[in-house]
């Protein structure tokens, strides 16, 4: 006992802004931690997928009767199997087991459960398929010219999804400018790479309720589709998440593997685990969004922006994910990333026979904010103004209200400027790098910025965007915070932890969070848009305000204070001016406990944040706050070879408020080197259809080599609708990165590169004027 | 389903070598090339598996009499850590430094990367600079017979070599460069290490007052083997690596590639790395 | 019946025995067949190092490895390094320098860092990013990696003087 209470003294100071060390760390640092992967259930069987052998065709015939026969495959299963399967995925065009045709090359054909993963991989290569080849179309230009062929019967012209936003009159804002540009940029495929490859165990239990071992973000949207997928009542499926190999946006829809381990779990009656090879992961997960963007932006000659207009190309792929609706971010950025009076967006996404793309850190931001800066610098040297400048003139401040309808109670966009120019140098090796364009070394160097804009309270999409908590302490003060809030490696559990400290008095070491099994924990939307600090962190602070305002009442009556003048502190009832301890809690809750009219402390709270759903025009305060940040790229151009080192990184994040120093350090630093990833070494090269580089190998995540020094200064704002002040941050660094570099390859060669990513050889082509910048063909 | 149906792992070359002998067997080294090849059917193992990690005469570094014998077991971690080959064949040493990763380093032997033929493999150009000869070993009819072969002769195509199925590449002999040698290892890529090359150049001369003798230039990764450049050699023979003579070897080095497209790099992209980065590979060979 | 091989070998310092199929890697031997599954499977082709274990002290990707060729050698897992002194300062080390997010490339870089600090115990900033550029992480951008193990290697362990570990 006197152990516990010792710890609890250490925690009087506050832990807002502290380093904490991640709660789940030391077990998963020494190997304890067990992810889907490793996890074996009595009796599990393990299964495979069959995947088409072509991009588009008919299914003509199916035999699985060899397969069958394999010693130790249990089930073999198609479409024919399961007459009940509901189309799945965000437009419900999306049958997990295809019936009778396959419109890419991962759509799923049948599958089999074994008691090997080898048996059931051997069974694969039994089953025999009869196709009849159709027409291909992997590029959506040509998938929208008339007489193309249809990739859905329903869905003339290949239309998935079509998007359009305006507010003002861009014609006037033409009209206005002194200066008008206008680029094709080509945003490119990428793919998350989780180092945890895609995995799930479905499970029935024997009165039939399903129980689903699943990395989704989303266990509670996803209870309700996998029931609407099952036939049964969403009340009997449990769905726990183990610890998650990293997410990124990769687990926000529901993707065929999962229902197909539901199909055979139900079809065995045993537990089935499925998961993916390396290989399968590339060749069969979403993709980031792949962009045609064409944009056109204007100014006066004294600085001030005019007009956009954005229209952009979403190649689809054959199915609809996520990926379709990056557009609700990517109007947001053209829109409101600076003051634009007039503005309008168009976007369609085709369907064609290519991979399909989901929702991946960012959401279309990077790709919206890609063309929206570089047109700031292309605009600021066009009419001979400083692109710092420029971009200062430009900015928003706090308390302005876009004409799209967002509210910017905290804006820290001009800080954020200031400060990243300012610590980089940006202003003077601008100019100093653009005077050695021309020079004799080969070597040169340029410095490049860009800021982005992102929702960091949230953002209303679905009818709710809140989250609840259950909260208790036990006769030892010990907390159990009860969250719905997932976490997918991001470090919510010790956020949550810590806001929950604050409120009590307690050290982290006095809180064991709960936040992955729907059976235990109360509804929340999911980890998606950075919301899980606001949201939970809001949630969090409620239920734990309403258990101390309990155990402060109590106190009161114990002690004869007044309520108001009592406080928590290091694990004990103190007197709010003095500190003088009062009773210690633990005791204090005992004594509740064990009285006449017991009591224990336990309070709920559900927050749903103040944001508005937008309209049909896309127009609403969508979130409840908003997030701003500026990254300066340093680089170094070879120009002999086209390779582009990052040195440097110099940001300036408005998140509000630091809550968790280290978590907010890690989140900042691994989404800069994503961005770095995205801006110049991934690349999933989609020809044909086909995956052309589906491992590692010839996938170049950035390694510990590459990293650029980092250099951040968190801008705190105060928001006074986030928790203790914050904002979320999730997204934000990887956002800007590849604006940013771009702006920097430019001012060390004089050259604008409008298509990503910006691997040597890809550079050096435009540094010979051998590349084939983007086009826009599509029929308008 | 494998069809491995034994694991042999022999403790001499007697042994290693009448196994051999009997037929239906893979060798392996290091398994850094041979377990992924053999995962992805590129190269299904046979019916006997054999280890020659534990065979002695396989092993060590050592230099006799002006030949560096290295053992074709000898790991690149070894080779990276070893002051002989850092001291005498520095371009070998840049080559084991740019290798892959310290857990493959700890685990692929230069037999293994030679026996691979990988036109891109990292020690196969330095070793054509160095007029390294292949030490090949069998027991055809009970007696050992030794076989040495210049290694320029040994690639015959990507994964293919002059090596016979009962023989073992038992060693690499390297003569020692002689005073004056200068040399220099060029990988293309964006990382230090873990990047298969879209090209590698090496280079070695002696240089004697100013002017570049025995001069030896290989390319890999832009034909079917790794390659010597033997116009783009003569250019650069008797000459100073000034401007000129740099020019005349690249035109002859691009006239002697046939590089291919794939998702690596285009082939005119090779060609350009060719073109820009040879002059500078001699030019940091010639830095004193 | 397809051939299994009869091995034997030292597992965290416990004399072990296994049958494996002749073409099994170690890494799945260690997973499937043992039930240690602190070691990762994140590529199969030894390009992430997620499945990094010390061989003899040294380090592999055990996915790259037959596990007939543990046979007689001394093999050195997450769960062995973790319950040892200097794996449990690692562990410190990552844990306190923030370098775990979603952690599943971490058993693999713990195990990388201890086998570059038997190594070398005072290597710098550029040896520590050489030593794991085979190791892959999403999450962390290796800036809390590298922290962590400059933080591990500062200053004595007592563990590595008290013990003299040669490893």
């Amino acid at each position: 006992m006197s152990a516990v209470s010792e710890n609890r003294e250490l925690a009087t100071v506050s832990l807002i802004g502290a380093r904490i060390p991640k709660m789940d760390a030391p077990e998963k640092a020494s190997g304890r931690a067990r992810y889907i992967h490793d996890l074996q259930l009595p009796g599990m069987l393990h299964a495979k997928i069959l995947r088409s052998a072509h991009v588009h065709a008919k299914i003509v015939a199916i035999d699985t009767s060899q397969a069958k026969k394999l010693p130790g495959v249990h089930a073999v299963i198609t479409a024919a199997d399961v007459p009940w399967q509901r189309p799945i995925g965000v437009a419900k065009d999306h049958l997990p087991l295809k019936p009778d045709r396959v419109r890419s090359l991962r759509d799923e054909i049948a599958a089999v459960a074994a008691d090997t993963p080898e048996i059931a991989e051997a069974a694969l290569g039994l089953i025999r398929v009869e196709y009849e080849p159709l027409p291909v179309l992997t590029d959506a230009t040509a998938a929208l010219e008339p007489g193309a062929p249809l990739i859905h019967a329903d869905r003339p012209g290949n239309i998935a999804m079509t998007f359009d936003y305006s507010h003002g009159d861009v014609g006037q804002g033409e009209a206005e400018s002194d200066v008008v540009v206008e680029d094709v940029f080509r945003l490119h495929y990428v793919t998350h790479c989780c180092m945890g490859v895609s995995g799930v165990i479905a499970e029935f239990e024997p009165n039939g309720n399903l129980r689903l071992y699943s990395n989704t973000q989303v266990p509670f949207l996803h209870k309700r589709e996998f029931a609407e997928l099952l036939g049964i009542d969403p009340g009997r499926i449990r769905i726990i998440q183990p610890p998650i190999g990293g997410a990124f946006g990769s687990k926000l829809d529901i993707y065929p593997f999962e229902p197909i381990a539901i199909f055979l779990a139900r079809i065995t009656r045993r537990p089935v685990k499925l998961v993916f090879t390396r290989e399968e992961e590339f060749l069969a997960s979403p993709t980031r969004q792949p962009v045609l963007f064409r944009l056109r932006s204007g100014c006066r000659k004294d600085g001030t922006l005019t007009f956009r207009v954005a229209e952009t190309l979403h190649d689809n792929g054959a199915y609809t994910s996520w990926g379709a609706t990056t557009p609700f971010v990517m109007m947001q950025t053209v829109s409101s990333l600076y003051r634009v009076p007039h503005c309008k967006y168009h976007t369609r996404a085709v369907y064609t026979n290519n991979p399909y793309a989901g929702s991946f850190r960012g959401y279309g931001n990077l790709q919206a904010t890609f063309a929206v800066e570089a047109h700031m610098d292309r605009l600021a040297d066009a009419i001979g103004m400083d692109p710092l400048e420029f971009r200062l003139k430009n900015a928003q401040e706090p308390g302005e209200t876009t004409p799209q309808g967002m509210h910017f109670r905290t804006c820290g966009l001009k800080d954020c400027l200031k400060s990243a120019a300012e610590r980089s140098g940006y202003v003077e090796k601008r100019r100093a790098y653009r005077a050695r364009q021309m020079d004799a070394n080969p070597v040169k160097r340029g410095i490049g910025m860009a800021s982005m804009l992102h929702v960091g309270g949230g953002a209303k999409i679905y009818p709710s965007d809140g989250c609840g908590t259950i909260l208790k302490l036990d006769d030892f003060a010990h907390v159990t915070l009860i969250t719905g809030a997932s976490e997918i490696g991001q470090g919510s559990e010790t956020v949550l932890a810590e806001l929950v400290c604050e409120e009590l008095g307690l050290p982290i070491a006095a809180v064991t969070v709960v936040n992955n099994d729907t059976d235990i924990t109360p509804w929340d939307v999911g980890v998606h848009a950075s919301r899980t600090t606001f949201i939970a962190g809001n949630s969090a602070i409620g239920a734990a305000r309403k258990a101390k305002a309990k155990i402060l009442a109590a106190a009161a009556a114990k002690s004869g204070h007044a309520p108001e003048a009592l406080d928590l502190r290091g694990g004990f009832v103190v007197l709010k001016a003095s500190g003088e301890r009062v009773i210690e809690l633990g005791k204090l809750i005992r004594s509740l406990h064990f009285q006449d009219k017991a009591e224990l402390v336990m309070t709920t709270h559900y927050y749903e944040p103040p944001s508005k759903h937008q309209d049909r025009g896309f127009k609403g305060d969508v979130s409840a706050a908003y997030a701003w940040a500026t990254q300066v790229c340093e680089v170094e151009v070879d120009t002999q070879t086209g390779i582009v080192r990052l040195l440097r990184v110099t940001g300036a994040h408005d998140v509000g408020r630091v809550l968790n120093r280290l978590g907010i350090e890690g989140q900042i630093e691994g989404g800069v080197v994503m961005g770095q990833g995205y801006a110049l070494t991934e690349n999933l090269i989609v020809e044909a259809g086909a995956i052309r580089n589906p491992c590692f190998r010839d996938y170049k995540l950035v390694t510990a080599p590459e990293i650029p020094e980092i250099d951040v200064e968190f801008i705190e704002t105060m928001d006074g609708e986030g928790p203790q002040g914050a904002k979320g941050v999730g997204e934000a660094p990887a956002i800007c990165i590849a604006a940013a570099v771009a702006n920097a390859i430019e001012n060390a060669t004089g050259v604008r590169i409008t298509a990503l990513p910006f691997t040597p050889e890809n550079v050096y082509r435009a540094l010979r004027g051998a590349a084939q910048p983007p086009q826009w063909r599509p029929a308008d | 389903m494998s069809a491995v149906e034994r694991f042999a792992a022999p403790r001499s070359l007697e042994e290693a070598l009448e196994i051999l002998r009997a037929g239906e067997v893979t060798v392996l080294a290091g398994g850094t090339d041979l377990m992924p090849q053999s995962h992805s059917g590129k190269l299904p193992l046979a019916r006997v598996l054999m280890s020659v990690r534990r065979v002695p005469e396989l092993q060590g570094i050592a230099e006799t009499e002006g030949t560096i014998r290295i053992g074709a077991a000898t790991t690149i971690r070894e080779l990276r850590a070893s002051s002989l080959v850092r001291g005498r064949l520095p371009i070998l040493w840049q080559a084991c430094d740019r290798f892959a990763s310290d857990q493959v380093r700890n685990a692929a032997t230069i037999g293994g990367n030679v026996c691979n033929a990988s036109p891109a493999g990292d020690t196969l150009v330095p070793l054509l600079v160095l007029d390294a000869q292949v030490v090949l070993v069998s027991k055809p009819d009970g007696a050992m017979q030794v076989r040495r072969l210049p290694i320029a002769e040994f690639f015959l195509g990507p994964g293919r070599t002059r090596r016979r199925p009962g023989e073992l590449l038992a060693a690499i002999e390297v003569p020692a460069p002689p005073a004056g040698f200068v040399s220099e290892f060029y990988k293309f890529g964006t990382r230090p290490a873990l990047d298969i090359s879209a090209i590698s150049i090496g280079f070695g001369a002696v240089r004697e007052r100013g002017v570049l003798r025995a001069v030896r230039v290989a390319l890999g990764a832009v034909a079917p083997t790794p390659i010597r450049a033997a116009r783009a050699e003569a250019a650069l023979e008797g000459a100073a690596p000034d401007e000129q003579a740099l020019a005349a070897a690249t035109a002859a080095a691009l006239e002697a590639i046939h590089p291919i497209a794939d998702v690596r790099a285009s082939d005119w992209y090779r060609r350009e790395l060719v073109r820009n980065m040879l002059p500078r590979v001699v030019r940091r060979a010639c830095e004193d | 019946m397809p051939a299994r091989i009869d091995i034997e070998f030292t597992l965290n310092g416990v004399r072990t025995r296994a049958s494996v199929p002749p073409a099994m890697s170690t890494l799945a031997m260690l997973r499937e067949v043992l039930g240690l599954t602190g070691t990762k499977y994140a590529c199969g082709e030894g390009e992430c190092g997620a499945c990094t274990i010390l061989v003899d002290g040294r380090s592999v990707n055990s996915c790259l490895m037959f596990a007939a060729e543990c046979d007689g050698r001394e093999i050195l897992t997450i769960e062995g390094l973790a319950a040892t002194e200097r794996g449990e300062r690692l562990v410190r080390a990552f844990t306190d320098a923030g370098a775990v997010q979603c952690g599943f490339c971490t058993p693999g870089l713990v195990m990388q860092a201890s086998a570059l600090l038997a190594a070398d115990p005072q290597p710098s900033e550029a040896e520590i990013r050489r030593a794991i550029e085979g190791n892959l992480c999403r999450c962390t951008g290796y800036r809390k990696i590298i922290d962590a193990i400059v933080a591990a290697s500062s200053g004595p362990d007592p563990a590595l003087a008290a013990a003299g570990e040669g490893q």
